[in-house]
């Protein structure tokens, strides 16, 4: 269970000047969902282990602390489906719920391996359906450098990797709060680099990809970079498709994920020793 | 004399055979009911003299992903309603073909569809309903690609038929859903736009911030 980041970058005790800072990052829908929801800015702002790196005299009034736009080591799976929603039936006895945890059961120390600290919407199959709006919850609770909801089907070949239709912005909203069915919007941009960063991972290792724009819930609804991966039955060359249920085929899958989102978190945040003005509001 | 024990086994076997009985008699009824359904060949319209004209079909392909546009002759209805619907329904018995690239269960899939221009309030875009029958959407096949293609392809043909139509949305059996087979989305209305793209490979220069 996540339980928080491990350190967190104590940003400067007043909201103005980190906001020059944040521009890059945080867009400004997303600072308004922030300061919109101080109960889940109660929630996030876990203590940090570590002292500040600033000093702060005791008398001066202290300023609530800005939530981070996202942790950087934190990412969030979503195994698609489960209980009464089984999803594509893959074959004569598996369906899609069962192929979708099973890719997250590896995906998840694969990523810790890389460094990542992982949260799962799901580590069972639960008796009861979960709905896309809970699983969108979750992940935007948690604030997650990356969202990876994983699919599998038995149709196509290779592995598509969707990102959201909707249109990028980055114009200043003029409301408080984003718009439930267009949270991604303003993030649309990072998204399409992740699911580039994962392409690219993917033909690295001679699978082939698509990339897609589709809403397929909840992406939509997420505030993190987020990416829906579905797997689909390997044909190479002439021989005999491999099935999305072979365990090696999905190893290799994991693994270029795995080390696609490490590369996503080099790129676009870096450690904050090596941060640039643009890249505060990241905290690991 | 008969023992009291043949006489409880008598009854409990009578019980059993009304039970089957009654699960076969449950089991021939919805068996009808979905062979009707798929069967149900109700003519759009009364047999014309309608001459052909070209229409452009976009044809989804699973293996590459794409869309290809495709020009063909069809005999269409001239009311514009059954016209969108015939035409939809020409799309989509391409795909229940053997050879098709975009596999999908032969039968029946458009109930309706609706063109909304009358009386539209100011600001309103002009939209197409396109009513999909619920025995089409169950047997759709279940995958993100594979069910955006579908949409995607009665988009593209909908746009090209029907240029002036800035809109489409979905519902199934009358009633709205939220996502065709599990994966594509169809609680939102799509814009009518040309989708005859191929996916994106993926690109270094994309990954850069």
């Amino acid at each position: 269970m996540y339980a928080g980041p491990a350190f967190k970058i104590e940003p400067n005790t007043s909201l103005r000047p980190v906001t020059s800072k944040l521009s890059s990052i945080l867009t400004p829908a997303m600072f308004l969902l922030i300061a919109a929801a101080p109960s889940m800015q109660a929630q996030q702002a876990v203590p940090a282990p570590t002292p500040p790196q600033t000093q702060t005299p005791v008398n001066t009034p202290t300023v609530p602390k800005p939530a981070p736009t996202f942790y950087r080591n934190l990412v969030v799976i979503d195994p698609a489906h489960g209980g009464r929603d089984t999803g594509a039936q893959i074959s004569g006895t598996t369906a899609e719920k069962e192929v979708t945890l099973a890719i997250a059961q590896k995906l998840r120390p694969a990523l810790v391996a890389q460094g990542f600290t992982v949260v799962t919407t799901r580590d069972s199959d639960p008796s009861d359906e979960l709905a896309t709006d809970v699983r969108a919850g979750m992940a935007n609770h948690n604030r997650p450098l990356a969202c990876v909801l994983l699919h599998a089907t038995g149709s196509g070949t290779g592995v598509h990797v969707v990102y959201s239709s909707l249109p990028g912005t980055k114009e200043k909203s003029s409301g408080r709060a984003l718009p439930w069915n267009r949270a991604q919007e303003p993030i649309v941009a990072m998204s399409i680099r992740l699911a580039n960063e994962i392409g690219l991972a993917l033909q690295n290792d001679h699978i082939p990809v698509l990339l897609l724009q589709t809403s397929v819930p909840p992406i939509d609804n997420l505030i993190s970079p987020a990416v829906a991966v579905e797997i689909s039955p390997l044909q190479e060359g002439s021989g005999k498709a491999t099935p999305v249920t072979d365990g090696a085929y999905q190893q290799r899958v994991v693994n270029a994920i795995a080390g696609a989102i490490a590369s996503f978190r080099t790129h676009n945040a870096p450690p904050p020793t090596q941060s640039t003005p643009g890249r505060v509001g990241v905290s690991q | 004399m008969i023992p009291r024990y043949q006489r409880i086994l008598f009854w409990i076997l009578v019980g059993s055979i009304l039970l089957m009985g009654g699960f076969l008699l449950k089991g021939c009824r919805e068996a009808h009911k979905r062979l009707t359904a798929l069967n149900d060949a109700t003519p759009l319209a009364a047999p014309t003299t309608a001459a052909t004209e070209e229409v452009t079909f976009y044809v989804a392909s699973d293996s590459d992903g794409a869309i290809r546009t495709v020009r063909s002759q069809v005999a269409l209805p001239t009311d514009a309603s059954l016209k969108a619907r015939a035409l939809i329904e020409s799309l989509l018995a391409q795909y229940s073909q053997p050879e098709s690239s975009h596999t999908l269960q032969s039968g029946p899939s458009v109930e309706d569809v609706y063109l909304l221009t009358n009386n539209l309030p100011a600001g309103a875009k002009r939209t197409i309903v396109v009513n999909l029958r619920g025995s089409f959407a169950d047997n759709h096949p279940s995958g993100i690609e594979v069910e955006q293609l579908t949409l995607n392809s009665i988009i593209g043909t909908l746009h090209a038929a029907f240029p002036d139509f800035e809109e489409v949305r979905f519902l199934v059996d009358g009633q709205s859903r939220a996502t065709l087979a599990g994966h594509a989305g169809l609680d939102h209305p799509y814009t009518l736009e040309d989708t005859s793209i191929r996916p994106l490979a993926p690109s270094e220069a994309a990954t850069q911030p």
